[in-house]
Formats: structure tokens, sequence, C-alpha cells
């Protein structure tokens, strides 16, 4: 019985851990190559969630079919909030601060937009699969875990091929290791940044759409909670590692989900937290990354 | 006063310098020249605590350096200058002077006009109350050596002290080494002008990968085929 | 004017402005205001103002300073409900637990920036989620803990005492040879360790004083109230109110933190009783707009564009 609920643990924690490394990733790109701090960065995985909502109650089709809409929707509103602050905030004294600040205001305001459409209630998306739940051995998986493991899988792939084989993806990794040396060598940092902001957003709001298959409920309150697993997942992978972020986020999936097999509700909740702390402790650097430490 | 022993320093696999032996005498002028890459600055940083030698003994007035913090090491009467000049930016120029002294005994009173005094003999005392980051890159370097000079330590390292300086503000800094010099205190010289080095240094280190090729005065290392060869190349 | 006289005037007329400021705050009670607005005002002062000891002058931001608050109300609550001492061994109780969880706490310091204030965050997470699954007798578990007595005016006045002892010890660090240490090590911990600052000891000191003025802040919000719980006693606007009311007036100032919790709690009592639907959002957007035009805050922003002011602001 035991084993069970530990493979069954293991397997939510997977699909949820490669959610939240898709937000942790989405974070990183945007800290790595700007040293802004998006404290807003919830919200728009919340926006996400609601995105798919409209257009499933609208459209009545297939919800997977909304993440190409979704995906280009928030990319464009990326890009605006991106020449809206980060160039003004970059050329002041203390960007990390400043821009955690004044995503911290866009967080607020992004919460009262959508409390204002959607009200405080929360909100379930009535997709149904067919069947509804596989089961392989003794252990139960909901279909729409595996869609969503299998769309979350699918744009880490397509991220991963972006970063690390297109031009556009080397200039983006060479910018989070140095961004100065990148100006020199000819590459205009502002649209490389505005396009890294925009893809950013967009891929926080597409795994929006995939935590609304897998959490039943969802409300405009929760931005804050993906916020802070965001920057757990980053600060456990490494910051400026996109990939690290991305095992990092497994990581703490899988440690939330075992350790409610064997914790206390209450307590459960702590574990993700704990490993951090003993990550960095151990290795104050993240999981993967290089940071000069005082 | 500073006896340099078997020093190694290995990061991961590259060994930033192997095995190097060394003394600075009372009162005198050590230059460490090399190119790019040759381990200066590692023997810098091993001196002053930055990083901790891999293995080998710095012994400095009978106490051994290695394992010690900086900010001990700063105490115990070695000062040191950057490559690129790191002052405290939003400190006033009288504030980078004073940091140093913080838990000196002396009142406040003292130790500001100290620091004033040494701002006034290079001329900057009329923007004492500028934040640090508003001076030219030289003025910071003159400012950074003041800051050592505020703990009166007897051996002083300059780390390419003349690059990317104006000439004018060169012989100002030139003024003050010499100075220091007549007051008996020793200097470890980090430069590529190796000009600077030879009219300064009366003796001379050169280094090249991590170790020592040539030992000697201004005279023999000028001639000596091993360095022409590490400068040159061939 | 010599550098010395500067600060000296300056200090004189903020100090004379503290004492006149306290004497019409102390009259408040007596003559039958409500003091609800009045306590939260002090608070914010206080808490914005100790976290700028760390986040100001020292270069570090701890997202989860709320873990000190929290801490102090549980201690405070717990030696005066578990073991029927009286209020005052509580306050003794919370600055001690301070003291020790900012110990503990101590080496996150290693860690810089971003990544500093993140763990700072997740350890306050964490020291949540233990008390709440403390056993209820010992802490209450996760219904919190009723001090099954109140004491507004009290708390009151103890407020005052902390803030006034909170604003004079900033205003002492401004100038001690301390403070230039802490700022030393904000503009570059490396280089200030290489002049011969001991910067473990240094930052440790800023550290322990700030955890304890916020572990003060939160037992005597425990007596005003008289309940403590998790959820409030922990939560992390907390932390995030003080950075922002901080920030507003100007990191690293003495006068900042006060002027940046004062105008925002206005503005914040404004918008709410103007615009109690579009609060939040509007909220929002004066945080950016702050940011926007005044990155440095009011008063820092003051003192960089028209640096005469600096002879009374600083």
């Amino acid at each position: 019985m035991m084993t069970t609920l530990l493979i069954q643990a293991l397997v939510t924690g997977l699909i949820l851990g490669a959610l939240y490394g898709l937000i942790g990733c989405s974070l990183t790109i945007i800290y790595g190559t700007m040293r802004i701090v998006n404290f807003s960065h919830g919200e728009f995985v919340v926006a996400g969630c609601f995105a798919v909502l409209m257009f499933f109650t609208a459209t009545g089709l297939h919800p997977l079919l909304s993440i190409p809409l979704v995906f280009v929707a928030f990319f464009l509103v990326g890009m605006c909030l991106y020449y809206l602050f980060v160039p003004r905030l970059n050329r002041g004294d203390d960007p990390e601060v400043a821009s955690f600040l004044t995503f911290y205001g866009v967080s607020l305001m992004a919460g009262a937009i959508l409390l204002y459409f959607f009200q405080a209630d929360t909100r379930s998306l009535n997709y149904v699969f067919t069947p509804s739940v596989y089961k392989i051995g003794h252990v139960f998986i909901p279909t729409a875990h595996i869609v969503a493991l299998a769309t979350g899988v699918a744009i880490i792939a397509a991220l991963t091929w972006f970063l690390y084989r297109t031009i556009y993806g080397k200039a983006l990794r060479a910018a989070i290791m140095n961004r100065d040396a990148i100006q020199i060598v000819g590459v205009n940092i502002n649209t490389l940044s505005a396009l890294a902001f925009g893809l950013a957003i967009a891929i926080a709001a597409s795994t929006g759409v995939l935590l609304a298959l897998v959490f039943p409920a969802f409300g405009p309150f929760s931005g804050m909670d993906y916020t802070l697993v965001g920057f757990v997942v980053i600060v456990l992978g490494g910051l400026g590692h996109p990939i690290g972020a991305i095992i990092g986020g497994i990581v703490f999936g899988i440690a939330e989900q075992v350790a409610i097999v064997f914790l206390p509700q209450s307590l459960s909740q702590a574990v993700g937290f704990i490993i951090l702390i003993a990550a960095i402790t151990l290795r104050p650097s993240g999981l993967f990354g290089k940071v000069a430490l005082r | 006063m500073l006896d340099v022993q078997s020093l190694r320093k290995v990061f991961g696999g590259l060994v930033a310098v192997d095995t190097i032996s060394f003394d600075v005498p009372e009162n005198s002028i050590l230059g460490l020249i090399g190119v790019n890459g040759s381990g200066k600055t590692t023997i810098m940083n091993c001196i002053n605590g930055i990083y901790d030698a891999t293995e080998g003994v710095i012994n400095f007035r009978g106490t051994n350096l290695v394992g010690k913090k900086p900010y001990e090491i700063a105490r115990l009467g070695i000062g040191r200058t950057f490559q690129v000049p790191r002052l405290f930016r939003r400190l006033t120029l009288t504030e980078n002077l004073m940091v140093p002294v913080l838990e000196d005994s002396r009142s406040n009173v003292e130790l500001t006009e100290k620091a004033n005094a040494l701002l006034a003999e290079v001329d900057l005392y009329r923007i004492r109350d500028n934040h640090a980051e508003e001076l030219s890159g030289g003025q910071q370097k003159l400012v950074e050596l003041l800051r050592v000079m505020m703990l009166d330590p007897d051996l002083i390292l300059l780390d390419e002290p003349f690059a990317g300086v104006h000439p004018n503000l060169c012989k100002v800094f030139l003024e003050q080494i010499l100075k220091l010099k007549d007051a008996g205190k020793s200097f470890i010289l980090v430069s590529h002008d190796l000009t600077s080095v030879y009219s300064l240094s009366e003796h001379l280190l050169v280094l090249n990968q991590g170790q020592k090729i040539a030992e000697g005065n201004a005279a023999d290392i000028q001639h000596n085929p091993d360095v022409i060869e590490a400068f040159l190349g061939r | 004017m010599s550098s010395n006289r500067l600060v000296w005037t300056r200090t004189s007329i903020w100090l004379g402005f503290l004492a006149l400021s306290a004497l019409g705050l102390g009259l408040l009670p007596a003559y039958g205001f409500s003091l609800a607005f009045w306590f939260y005002l002090l608070l914010w002062i206080t808490l914005a103002s100790g976290l700028n000891i760390m986040a100001g002058f020292t270069g570090y931001l701890p997202f989860g300073y709320v873990a000190f608050y929290g801490i102090g109300a549980y201690a405070a609550a717990v030696t005066v409900k578990m073991h029927g001492l009286p209020i005052w061994a509580g306050f003794i109780a919370a600055a001690l637990a301070g003291v020790v969880l900012s110990l503990m706490f101590a080496r996150t310091m290693v860690l810089r920036g971003i990544y500093f204030s993140i763990v700072s965050l997740a350890l306050a997470v964490i020291c949540r989620l233990l008390i709440a699954a403390m056993p209820e007798d010992v802490a209450g578990g996760s219904y919190g803990i009723s001090l099954g007595f109140s004491n507004p005016d009290g708390a009151y006045y103890a407020m005052l005492a902390l803030m006034l002892a909170t604003l004079l010890t900033v205003t002492w660090l401004a100038q001690s040879r301390l403070g230039m240490a802490l700022r030393a090590i904000r503009d570059d911990p490396d280089t200030a360790e290489t002049v011969g600052i001991n910067i473990g000891t240094v930052r440790l000191k800023a550290w322990v004083l700030s955890a304890v003025i916020a572990s003060m802040t939160g037992a005597i919000e425990a007596w005003y109230t008289s309940i403590v719980d998790t959820e409030t006693a922990f939560n992390l606007l907390v932390s995030t109110k003080a950075v922002i009311f901080a920030v507003a007036g100007g990191l690293g100032t003495v006068i900042g933190p006060v002027v940046g919790t004062v105008v925002m709690l206005i503005v914040d009592d404004l918008i709410w009783q103007h615009f109690p639907v579009l609060n939040v959002f509007l909220l929002g957007l004066v945080i950016v707009l702050l940011m926007m035009f005044l990155p440095s805050g009011i008063v820092g922003s003051l003192i960089r564009r028209k640096p005469f002011l600096r002879r009374i602001l600083f």
C-alpha cells in the first residue's frame, strides 16, 4: 500500500514539478538577461488559467488548442510590459530592488484586474478527458496529468532546442552570462531583452493553461504562491540557468508530494523550503549555478 | 620582511601559481612582471588572503599569513590596491579613507584630519565630500592608495598602479610611492609597464604561466633570453 | 559649512522634530483619539526603519523579515499565556527570540542579492509552518493563542517607546563608525574585508539589531490585539509592506522610512475611502509610478537632485 502511495506521489510530483520548473525557467530567463525581479510572474500563470477557461467557455474546443493563442497573446503582453518598465528600471541605481517593487505593484494591479473580471470565487475547467483516469499497476493517473506532462515536456523540449540550437537562443544565453560583452559583439540588447520578456510571460501563461488542467480549482489570489514557487525553484536550480530551474522544479515537486505521504499536511508544505535551505547550505550557488559568494 | 616559500595555487585543474619562492627585504620595491595570466595577481591575492594558498608558506615578520582572513592581514600591516580601483562608490572621499581605521582608538576628529590632509596632498581636498563614483578612474586609483596609507602599512601591494592613468596623475602617483619608500615602506609592484617597473624596482621577478622564469635586477632581466622569449614570443 | 557642522545642524533639527512629535503622539490617548490608525503608523515606521538597517545600510534585503516579527509575537504570547508570566517578561522573551533566530539565520548572509532575499523568505515560511505544526499546549497550534487580556493604551505607549528607540538608534548609526562600516559593506563587501573590516561581525551586529526591532514590534502588536495566529503573525505582507514603505521614503536614509510610511499610509487610506472598488489596483499603480519616477525614494531622490537639502535631510 505504502509503495503504491509512494509511486503515486512520485508521479504527481514529477508532473507538478515539471510545471513548477517551467514557471522557474521563464522567471530565470527574465532575471538572467536583465537582472529584473518579476514579482508579478505568478499573476500571469493565473491569467493563463483564466484564459483557457474563457477560451473553453467561448468555443467549447479542446483546452490544449488554446495554447498557441495564449502564447502569442501573452508574448505581446510581455513585450509591452518590457518597453513600459524595464529600460527605465535598468537606468536606475539598483535595478534588482527597484524592479522587485515595480513588479510587486504590477502584481497588485494584475491581481485586481483578475478579481474585477472573474470575482473572488474559485473556478474550474469543466473539461473531462475520456477515459478520465489510467490505471497502471496499482497506480491511478488522471489523463489530465498525462496530457499536462506531455505538453509540458514538449514545451521544455522546444525551449531547450531554442536556447541551445538557435542563434537567438544562444544570444539569450550569452546575454545571461555577460550582459556587457554581448553588446560589444553587436547584439541589440534592448530588442533581445524585449523578446526574452515576451517569451517568459508567454511560457508562464501557457504553464497556467496546463495548471488549469491539473488543478481542479483556481482563483485570482494564487499568483503570489506561484511567484514564490518560481523563485524557490530557480534558487534551487542555480540562478540564470534555465534547465537547472526545470530540474529544481522537479526536485521541489517530488519533495512536496512525497512529503504529503509521510508527514502531516501542514509540515509537508515546509519540505520544499527545507530542501532549498539544505541545498543552499551544501552548495551555495544552487544545484547548477555559479555565483560569486561572499 | 615578507618571505614566500614554495607558494602554489591551483584552481580546479589549473595551476595558477606553481611553487614560487621569493622574499621582500625591508624598505624595498619588488617588481612582479609577466604577461596576462602569468599569475601575478593570483600571488597578490594569496598574500592578502583573498585566496587561500594551496601549498606553501607566506611569512610576514614571523606570522604565517596562509589561512588568515583578508581583514586580519590588513591589520597586520599589508595594504593593497586593485587593478580596477575598488572604492566604496556611495561613500564620500573622506569616508572612503576612514573605512580602514574604523576600529582605531584615535578620535573621529583626529582621523578625519589625517584623511583630509592626505587628500589635500594630492589636490582632492576640495571634492572631499563627493561620492567616490563621481571621480575619474585615475583619481579613484589615487584615492585607493591614500586609503591604504590610512592604515600605515609596512608592505603595500600595488596592482597595475599606472594602467589607464593620465600621465599627470601618474607623476603624482610616483611621487607618493617614492615618498612612502623614503619613509621606510616596502612594495610589491605588479605592472605591464616595464619602464616604470625597471625604474622603481631594485629587484624583479618574471613570471610565465605560473612559474618563475627569471629573477634579478633590471639590467639582468632585460638581457635574459628566456624573458625576451616569454614577452615577445619567437 | 564644514561637514561636522552640517551633521550637527541636521541632527539637532531632526531630534527636535522627533521630540515634538513624541510629545504630541504621547498626548493622543489622553484626548481620546482613536488609536488604531496611530498605533499602526508607529508600528510601520518602526518596522520600515528596522528593515532599513539591513536593506539600506548593509545592502541585504530580507524578504523574510516577518520571521522575526512573528517569532516575537509568539514568544510574548507563549510566555504570557502558557507560562502565566507578566507582559514585560513576554517582551524580554521576544527580544531573546529575535536574537536567537537571527543568530540561527546568520549564515545566510554569505549569500548576496536576490539569493539572500529568497532564502530569507523560505526561512520565514518554514517558521510559520513549524509553529503551526507544534502541539496546541506549546504554541496554540493552528488556532493561535488568545492572551485573554488586552491593553491598547499600554501597547500604544510601548510602541511609541520602541519607535523612538529605533529612530534614535538609526540616527546614531548614520553617523557612527559602525554605520560607516555597514555602508562600506553595502557598496563592496570584498573590498571592505581587504581594507581591514571584519565583515562577519559587523554585519552580524546589524542583523541582530534589525531582528530584535522586528521581534519587539511583534510582541507589542500581540499585546495590542491580544491575539496571535500564524496566518497574521507570519503574513508575508508584513515584509513586503515594510520594504515598500522603506523604499518609498529612501533606503539608506534616516528620515526616508518615516516619510515613506506616513505618505504611503495616507495614500492607502485615501484610496480606501474614495475608490473602495479599485483600491488594490490603485495601490499597485502608486507603487509602480513611485518606482518609475522616484526610484531612490522620496527623501533619497530629493537629496540626489537638490544637494543643498543634505543640510536638513539625511
